[in-house]
Parts: C-alpha cells; structure tokens; sequence
C-alpha cells in the first residue's frame, strides 16, 4: 500500500511551461543542475580526449591546432560554465533561502533571468566551440586573440559575455537576500558558514565580474575594429589586458572555492557530531579570502613583463591570502579531533577535499615564490596546482554537498556504500591523474603542448591512467542517483542528524519551505552527547 | 510598487522597500566597476604614454563637453526634484520634471552626437577613418577609449531616457502612487550616469589644456 | 529634499563645473589632474549625499555605495604600481646582445 504524495515543490504544479517559468529557487536550482551538469560532460570529454592524447608522445589525435582547440574548449567550459555556477547556482539557489528561514530569494524573477542569461550565454560559446572554436587558450592572451587566431573569438568571447551578467545578478540575488530575509532570530553570527562563504563569494561575483565583463568587451572591440589598444602596432600594452583579465580571473577561482569551503564547513560538524571549532574565525576568513583575493593578481603575470616593484607586492599578498585558508583547514580538523566520526560519502569527500586542498594551497605558495615560478610557470607544475584545487578542492567540495543534500533535494536515499566507493575511487584517480604532472613540471615539461619529449612520457601515461580511474568516479553517481529517484528509500527530514533550519522541513521541501515560518534559537552546529540541537524552535 | 501583491519571501512592503533599494546600489556598485574597469585602464595608458596620450585629449571638444556636463547636471537635479514633489503627494509636477529630465538627456545625446560628427570630419574615428600618419598610434588609442567610454555612456543615458519616460507615462496615468520605491530607484540610476559623466569629463576633455 | 536644497546643490554644481573648465586651462603643471578629480569628487559627492540621499540613509546602503568605489581604488592603485614603476632596463641576457 502506497502512501499518499506529499506535495513538495517537485510535484506541485506540473507541465513543461511550470518548470521553465517557474520563480521557484528550488526548481531554479535543478534548472541549473541540468545545465552544469551538460556542461560539465562536455569540459570532460575535453578532458578525455587531451589525456588521450597525452599518453604517446607524438601527436596523433589531430593537428597541434586541433589540440589548442581542445585544452582552450575545456578551459573555457570548465571555468565559466561549469565552476564558477556549479555550487552557488545549485546548492547556493536551493539550500540557502531554507538555510536562513525564507521562502525565496529577494528578487525570484531576476533568479529565472540569470538561469536564461546562463544558458543563453553557455550556448552560444558551445556553438562557437562546436563550430571549430579557438585556439588562444581561455586566457585569451592578446595580442593572439585579436589580430592573429583564427576561429570564432568574437562568438566565444560573447557567450562568456553574456553569462557574465548571470553572474552579476545572481550574486546581487545573494547579498540583498541575506541581509533582508533571514528568520526571526537568525542573527549573522548564528548563520551556517555555507551562507557566509556564499556571501563572500556572491561580492567577489558583483565586484569582479563587471570588470571581465569591460575586458572582454575591449577584446571585441580590438578584434572586430582591427585597432590595437592591447597591442604593439600602434604602440599599446598586452600586460595591460593580462591585467584586466585577471583582475577579474583570479577572484574568479575564489568564487570557485569559497562556496566548497562552505560545504565543508556544514559537513565537518555533522559527521563528527561536534560544534565547528573556530566558528568566528573560519567566518572571518571567508570574507578575508574574498577581500585579500581582489590583490593578487599579478603573481599570473611575473614574467610576462610587470615591473619587479608590482611582482613583489603580488608575490607578498599571495602569500598573506594563503593564510584564512590554512586557518580554515586547521578549524576544520579540529572539529574532527575528539568528535564521533561518521565515515559517510559526505564525509569521505570532505576528507578527500581536505587532504587534496592543502597539497594544493601549499604547492600555490611555492609558485607564490618569485624564484621558484620563474622556472615552473607555464609547465604542468601550475597546471597541477590549479587542478589540485579545483578538481581535488572545488569539484570535491561539489560533490560532498550534492551527496550531503541529495536527500532533501529529491526526498530519496542514495546507496551509502555504492557512493563510499566512488569517493574513495574519485580520490585515488585524482592523486594518480595530477601527482605526476608536478613532477612533470618540475622536471620542465611545458603547458599546452601536443607532443613532448619521450623522457617524460611514463608521466603522462601514469596520469592518463588515473584519469580513466577519475572518470568511473565521477560517472558512478549517476546511476546511484538514478537509482535512489526511481526506487530509493523515502527520505526523513533529517537523515544526518544535522542542526540547520533546512533540515526541519521535509525531504522534499514544499513550496514554500516551510509550513511556518521558522524562529531561530541557537547558533548552528550545535550538539549535546552526540544529538543535535536544531536552530529551529519546536523542531 | 504598494498596487501589487506582495511576494511570500517578505513579511513587509517595507521590508521589500529595503530589499529593492539595497538591491539597486549593489546594480550600481557592479557599474561602478564597469566604467572604472575602462577609467582604470585609461589612466594606466595616461601614466605609461605620458604627453602623447594627452596630446590626444587636446582634440576633444571641450566646448561642447562642458556644454553636455552643465545639461546632464540640471538633467539630475530635474531628477530630484521629480522625486521631491512625487513624495510631497503631487501628481503633475513630477510627471514634468521628468519630461525634462528626459529632454535634457536627450539634448546631451543630440550634442554627444554632433561631436562624434564633427570628430568623423577631422578623421578621428579609429576603424573608419583615423588619421594614424598624421595623428599617431597613440592618438588612436586614446580615441578608442573616447568612443568606448563615451559610446557606452550614451548606451546608458538612452536606457535611462526610455525609463524616465515611462516612470512619467506610469505616474501620469496613476498606476504609480506614492510610497513606493520605483521613481526613486530609477532616480538613483539616472544620477548614476550622471556621476560617471562628472569624472569621464575631466578625464577626456580637461586634459592637455594648460599649454 | 526641498526644492530649495535641490537648487542649491545645483547651483554648486555648476560652480563646480566653471571651476574645473576654468582651472584646466591654467598652467600648473602635474597639478591639474588631481585638482579636475578633487573636484570631479566633489561634484559626485553631492550627487551622492544629497540627490541620491545617502545623507539620510541606512549605514548599510552607504556601505553598498561605497563598495564599488573601494574597490575601484584598489584595482587603480595596484595596476598603476605595474605602471608607475615600469623600467626599460633590458634583462641581463638582452644586454649581451646590445654590446
């Protein structure tokens, strides 16, 4: 005998039209949650095919053109449309109304306007890329981009153009909604660290973006009226767009991080059933990443021709921003240390970010070191440091969340041990894909190359093979997800034992999140002997 | 905005006040770093170029500049005084301020507009017909940052203008009525392109002169 | 505001305008950058305090409206410390070649 369905937001209303004009957060969240998801198969397929490739020495998967195209494909794919979205458009648009008691985002319309904007935009560069697509790399480096490549520049760069503003609003939608709709009670400092993360990221969204936004609009401007401002002919300055771009850029893979951090920081507590260590300080050092992020730029650019007096100011402060993350990972272990460890797939990733985030953070400071980035910039040691972060950090912390949230998005259990191995199988593929491209760049092996000397080819198929390894790890859920819709266990609606506001809702929520609306009576993370203390009264 | 229903993520109209008001500046700071995106990189070439660059600035109009900066200021202060009479309950007297805020932004485009034409005489529209050989690369660069920036600006001036215009059609026909945040957050913008203008003049027009 | 406050800052304003057409055509060397900006600033002040009323607002939406140009600053004075500060001193291995 079946129980009669609930209506939660899912079944609410129905119709193909219900779900592409809906205002709903939580439908806006699974609208994006397609979309990264695409996006993220295509990056992928990228991915493949440069491993591939990458395991002989020779090139013989195409052209070295072909190859240029493919890494500035996966670049570009993987950083705007897929990152820099991932977490705040999903688990930010679904969770974090309920995280702070309300029933929508300050501006909902504005909400199903940046997911058009998004899409719009992510369109129109993959019709650019699938067109032939361009060979400058995703930095655009002028001026190649603008008087010399061939290929779509002008459609591609317009795509990120116009999903830059997806960006803009949707961090807009954050900010004003975390300041003006939180539940009675919920003051800031009994706000989940998610929503503080979210929140440094959405102002490095609002600050950051417009200015990618004007550069790539001078981009246009020099390759469509064929006038270098950017370049030498008639006298200008290619650092000067190296210098806008990563203004812009290097916040960027903040706004990439931050939000897993977030996912970390609910996730730490709940498995050890212990408070978060450090609350104020893991609080604070958000909003220090966001801000001291803004000054580091010029540590992409020491040898492109800065002056030494500007590479030593950025070589100081990116050794100041790597100090709130260290302190974050240091809060996050000691909340584990003494605490009831549950080894759940949330926590194995959060494991696997932890460990994966601070080889990654420390190799960061080594290219921070003026002398020492002079010999690895441009090899694979920058290549695995970036991926150390943002596969083994950012996409880790991606899937922690999805599989910390899963039950209250879609009301169903996944298989624990199915998903325990997938993260234990994503980690060890991803140690086996990236480690060996350190010492590949240590030992000189240049970024975006097709072919390369036969010494350093025993790396590459070490680190081709570990991609496959990755690929089956993160291809696992899919069916486990799948699996948990069509015939997983109801989900209650706390099934972890956590403390939040949007855990004493139900799995799925309703419409409108909550049948009342909340008061909030204690900080978060909250424990007494092992149970939890929910922040909402009367739960 | 008090004539439609309130939406269920706010307890208030004030609060919903609050939220569309803090919801603007947070538009207005991403403009901010817009335009200062460009300013920025324009005062890099200033500093780096030196007296050519400047040279350039010479060949701007700066009658015609400080014409369009007087015409822009009084635009605003219409603005204001569009807002001051909306809130003290009339209907007329606002819905005539901006008609003559919207006049005078669109006497700026028609001045904007002959300077470009009078710029295109003396060939100095870089991609149609910039001088390079008798005016320098330099000089080109500097007016790609004039057309840019000022081509930009006008953009934002003639969305304002569109929605200027129809603030004064709403109040006009009564669909607008005091106590909400419409005619002010629209103001807010209007003097916002107003403010990117007061520092774009001297940047583009001012400099060079002390010859 | 009142109509008269609107007609006062108008008025500064367009001193402020005479002042700064006026004062660029007056030989002071390096000064007339900063004082056209100085009072470029001025004139955005009033626009800001009085017509955009921040005057009278929250300190929560004075933050937001200062946000913006904070940040602004900060991307200004960092590029110019690139640009101030460049050299065309030639890298010891393009020395050898000059010789």
């Amino acid at each position: 005998m079946h129980a009669p369905v609930r209506q939660s937001y899912l079944n609410a209303s129905v119709g193909i039209r219900s779900w592409l004009l809906t205002t709903d957060h939580k439908r806006i969240a699974l609208l994006y949650f397609a979309g990264i998801t695409f996006f993220f198969f295509v990056g992928g397929i990228a991915a493949s095919l440069i491993r591939l490739e990458l395991i002989t020495p020779q090139g013989n998967l195409g052209s070295p053109d072909f190859y240029n195209r493919l890494f500035t494909m996966h670049g570009i794919i993987m950083v705007w449309f897929f990152l820099i979205p991932s977490i705040p458009t999903t688990m930010g648009n679904f969770i974090l109304p309920m995280m702070i008691g309300a029933r929508d985002l300050a501006f909902p319309r504005l909400n199903l306007l940046s997911w058009y904007l998004y899409i719009i935009g992510g369109l129109i560069t993959l019709t650019a890329l699938l067109l032939g697509g361009v060979d400058t790399g995703w930095t655009f480096y002028e001026p190649y981009s603008t008087f010399y490549a061939t290929g779509y520049v002008i459609l591609t760069v317009f795509g990120i153009f116009v999903s830059g503003f997806s960006s803009i609003l949707t961090g807009l939608n954050f900010i004003v909604t975390v300041h003006k709709l939180r539940a009675p009670g919920m003051t800031w400092y009994r706000l989940p660290v998610f929503v503080w993360s979210t929140y440094a990221t959405s102002v490095i969204l609002v600050l950051a973006t417009p200015v990618l936004a004007m550069t790539l609009l001078m981009l246009l401007a020099e390759r469509v009226l064929h006038v270098g401002i950017f370049s030498p002919q008639l006298g200008g300055d290619p650092l000067l767009f190296q210098h806008m771009f990563w203004f812009y850029s290097h916040p960027a893979v903040y706004i990439m991080i931050l939000p897993s951090m977030g996912v970390i920081s609910e996730i730490v507590p709940v498995f050890s059933s212990k408070s978060l260590f450090g609350y104020y300080f893991v609080v604070w050092c958000s909003i220090a990443i966001a801000v001291i992020g803004f000054l580091v730029w010029g540590h992409h650019m020491f040898v492109a021709g800065q002056s030494l007096y500007a590479s030593l100011a950025f070589s100081f402060l990116s050794y100041l921003v790597a100090v709130p993350s260290a302190i974050k990972v240091f809060n996050w272990v000691a909340t584990m240390h003494e605490g009831w460890i549950r080894f759940n797939a949330p926590m194995l990733y959060a494991f696997g970010f932890i460990g994966l985030f601070t080889i990654g953070g420390l190799t960061g400071l080594m290219l921070a070191a003026l002398a020492v980035d002079v010999h690895v910039t441009d090899t694979y040691f920058v290549v695995a440091h970036f991926h150390y972060i943002m596969v083994g950090g950012a996409v880790m912390g991606f899937f922690a969340g999805l599989h910390y949230w899963w039950p209250k998005i879609s009301g169903r259990l996944y298989p624990d041990y199915w998903a325990r191995f997938a993260a234990i199988l994503a980690f060890f593929g991803f140690n086996l894909t990236f480690f060996p491209q350190f010492i590949l760049g240590y030992l000189g092996m240049p970024r975006r190359y097709q072919s390369y000397p036969p010494e350093f080819q025993i790396w590459h198929v070490l680190s081709s093979a570990g991609a496959s390894i990755l690929a089956v790890g993160y291809a696992l859920p899919l069916f486990y997800f799948a699996w948990s819709i069509l015939k997983g266990p109801r989900a209650p609606s706390n099934p972890w034992g956590a403390t939040g506001l949007e855990w004493s809702t139900a799995s799925p929520p309703p419409p409108e999140n909550f049948a009342e609306s909340p008061t909030v009576i204690r900080p978060p993370y909250q424990y007494d002997r092992g149970k939890p203390c929910m922040q909402a009264a009367d739960v | 905005m008090s004539e439609r229903a309130l939406g269920i993520q706010y307890s208030t109209p004030a609060q919903e006040r609050e939220a569309v008001t803090l919801g603007m500046w947070a538009f207005l700071a991403t403009e901010v770093l817009f335009f200062g995106a460009l300013i920025a990189a324009y005062l890099n070439y200033r500093i780096w170029f030196g007296s050519d660059f400047i040279a350039a600035a010479r060949m701007t109009k700066v009658v015609l500049g400080t014409a369009n900066t007087a015409v822009l200021l009084t635009s605003s202060a219409c603005m204001a005084m569009a807002v001051t009479t909306f809130d003290a309950g009339s209907k007329r007297a606002p819905v005539l301020w901006l008609i003559a805020t919207a006049l005078l932004g669109l006497a700026f485009v028609v001045i904007k507009g002959t300077e470009w034409f009078l710029e295109y005489r003396e060939h100095l529209v870089p991609a149609l017909n910039f001088d390079v050989a008798r005016y320098g690369g330099v000089a080109e660069i500097f007016f790609v940052f004039y057309f840019c920036a000022t081509g930009l600006h006008a953009l934002h001036l003639l969305i304002g203008i569109c929605l200027v215009s129809w603030v004064a059609i709403r109040i006009g026909r009564g669909s607008l009525v005091p106590g909400g945040s419409t005619t002010r957050l629209i103001g807010l913008y209007w003097h916002f392109v107003d403010i990117v203008w007061i520092f774009l003049f001297p940047l583009i027009y001012l400099a060079g002169r002390n010859g | 505001m009142t109509g008269r406050a609107v007609l006062r800052c108008w008025l500064a304003l367009m001193l402020l305008l005479a002042a700064t057409t006026a004062s660029a055509f007056v030989p002071l060397g390096s000064l007339n950058l900063p004082i056209s900006l100085s009072i470029a600033v001025t004139k955005a002040l009033i626009v800001l305090l009085f017509f955009m009323e921040l005057r009278s607002s929250r300190a929560l939406v004075r933050a937001f409206a200062a946000a913006g140009f904070f940040w602004l600053l900060i991307m200004i004075t960092l590029t110019g410390a690139d640009y101030w500060h460049r050299t065309d001193a030639r890298a010891p291995i393009d020395q050898a070649y000059q010789r």
